[in-house]
């Protein structure tokens, strides 16, 4: 017990450190807290001979934890209404980010001799963009009271119903058709669109039911009853083989509309992070960094080749919302940052059966983060010098918006 | 004046309001609460943040904004609401005040507004329950009771708007 608790503080004071570094250097904390892990895993504090936090049972379940928790939050802030209001706009700019990006993906895998599964787990990774760097640096740069915003987060929105679509779909090509036949796949998946479609029904009849359960709880009533539907719904879906993360997104668009939703935030938000920070960590403590040498070729060809695609998506984006080119490329900019997704996705790869499912696409996803994250935040951040350099037009600079 | 408003979905609410001189005031709401301020010049320019409000302090200057905090100063202390409407106000008569020489019977507060002067303050002196023939002077201060309403309406007949 005394060791496990030590494991455990470790992490802590590994993440608090990180924390602060992040802060000082004004940069995100996810890459941070995905370094602090590595380097105080097995892989590299563990072979220094150094105390290290094992990759242990504990670590993974806080951090699974971590996962249901971010996905859950997604949820909450996933409206159908809001989606349907702005849907020609959401939809055009979305779609161009998924057909640009997504494809971009799965082709370096196929070129590279991977199966069609992994593939598309690199697809997924390469796809979706960080809400939460973005949405950060959206805020620290005042860009949220500017148009830019507005197809910025719309895709977004896009991006994180795609996910839940996609995260199903993978989970059970990943878990349930890995060595079997056709037949195995299809009923895996008839499982999982079975059980998501019947949570898909009680979240939308239950809403009343969530807004009762939370209705006159006190704070802490408030919290342990949220988290006894969350927690147990995704451990279900788990269990079936279905992504636990799609339960947790799910149950979070129950809980958005039962009138409890900014309650929610508010006093879950601390939970999340923490658990969020565990599973950020866990992601670290679980990559052997010797095997990002063996990711570097795809690495290198996802870099050069999904920052530009993603800019090109972005200012088409932005140009479908009616922004003028400056706007739409500064759309292109903030669309870059890749983070915890592409870490969710690497978490469900990394459960796969082959090597290359286990080790080349955690360490990728990991090298692709931290690069992407910091890639694009210095991108947001020099958006000016950049404008400036591509309109040296200043009619054109100065376009009025349509 | 049009107010556009928008949805920033895992941030909050934008509004946008338009100024009459091309330029916007921009109003991120955000879901925690804070408010952020914004204005931009015009279509082109990149917003420029003003200054930032937690909810409470937003909700507290939004109403002075809107004029409901106004009294004359001396109101602002809570005791002088006497509960119900009820309201005890200090009342400056200024230099060129319509009622400056007139005993409060010719002034006509009580009959016309319905609150009643309880008593004037002069220099260091006050005059307490003072009758109708008592001469209201430049520099006094009248100290009215009455129903909030009629309490205003003494203060502007003194400063004679």
């Amino acid at each position: 017990m005394a060791a496990a608790l030590l494991e455990l503080g470790h992490l802590f004071v590994v993440l608090a450190v990180a924390g602060a570094i992040a802060l000082r250097l004004g940069l995100s904390v996810i890459p941070l807290y995905v370094v602090g892990g590595v380097l105080a895993g097995p892989f590299v504090a563990g072979r220094f001979g150094l105390p290290y936090v094992p990759n242990g049972e504990i670590v993974t379940l806080l951090a699974e934890v971590g996962i249901v928790l971010l996905l859950f939050f997604l949820g909450l802030e996933f409206s159908l209404d809001r989606l349907l209001e702005s849907r020609t706009q959401i939809t055009r700019a979305g779609v161009v980010d998924l057909v640009v990006n997504l494809p971009i993906g799965v082709a370096i895998g196929l070129v590279l001799g991977w199966s069609l599964v992994e593939s598309l787990l690199l697809g997924g990774i390469v796809y979706i963009s960080s809400s939460a760097i973005i949405t950060k640096s959206l805020i620290d740069l005042g860009w949220i009271a500017n148009p830019e915003a507005e197809p910025l987060l719309g895709t977004l929105v896009f991006e994180d119903l795609f996910i839940a679509v996609y995260l199903a779909v993978v989970t059970s090509l990943v878990l349930g058709g890995a060595d079997a036949g056709t037949g195995s796949i299809v009923q895996s998946l008839a499982v999982a669109f079975g059980f998501l479609g019947v949570l898909l029904l009680a979240v939308q009849y239950g809403t009343s039911l969530f807004a009762r359960l939370l209705g006159g709880a006190g704070q802490e009533a408030f919290v342990l009853r949220t988290l006894a539907v969350v927690v147990p719904i995704s451990g279900v879906a788990l269990a079936l083989g279905v992504s636990e993360a799609v339960a947790a997104f799910f149950v979070g668009m129950g809980f958005a509309t039962s009138g409890h939703r900014e309650k929610i935030e508010r006093r879950l938000s601390p939970i999340r992070d923490v658990f969020g920070a565990v599973f950020f960590f866990w992601i670290g403590v679980g990559t052997d960094p010797t095997l990002l040498a063996a990711a570097a070729v795809p690495l290198v060809l996802a870099v050069a080749l999904t920052t530009p695609a993603k800019l090109l998506s972005g200012y088409l984006g932005g140009r479908a919302y009616d922004l003028s080119k400056r706007r739409s490329l500064r759309a292109g900019l903030g669309m870059v940052p890749r983070g915890e997704f592409s870490l969710v996705i690497a978490a469900l790869a990394a459960g796969g059966s082959t090597p290359v499912m286990r080790e080349i696409i955690p360490a990728f996803a990991v090298g692709y983060v931290l690069l992407m994250s910091m890639l694009g935040t210095v991108l947001m951040g020099q958006s000016s010098v950049i404008e400036r350099r591509v309109f040296r037009d200043p009619e054109e600079g100065t376009e009025p918006t349509g | 004046m049009t107010v556009y408003e928008s949805d920033l979905p895992g941030v909050g609410k934008k509004h946008e309001v338009e100024l009459g001189d091309g330029a916007r005031l921009v109003i991120v709401t955000h879901n925690s609460g804070k408010r952020e301020v914004f204005r931009r010049a015009d279509a082109d320019s990149d917003s420029e943040k003003l200054f930032e409000l937690s909810d409470q302090l937003a909700r507290q200057v939004g109403t002075l904004l809107e004029g409901a905090y106004f009294q004359p100063v001396q109101t602002d202390e809570i005791e002088t609401l006497l509960g119900g409407d009820t309201l005890l106000e200090w009342v400056e008569v200024g230099e060129d005040s319509p009622v400056v020489g007139r005993t409060l019977a010719d002034s006509d507060l009580r009959q016309a507004t319905g609150a009643s002067v309880i008593a004037i303050e002069r220099g260091e002196r006050v005059i307490v329950s003072p009758g109708g023939e008592a001469t209201i002077e430049a520099g006094d201060t009248l100290i009215v009771i009455g129903p909030s309403e009629a309490c205003r309406d003494v203060a502007s007949m003194v400063r004679g708007d």
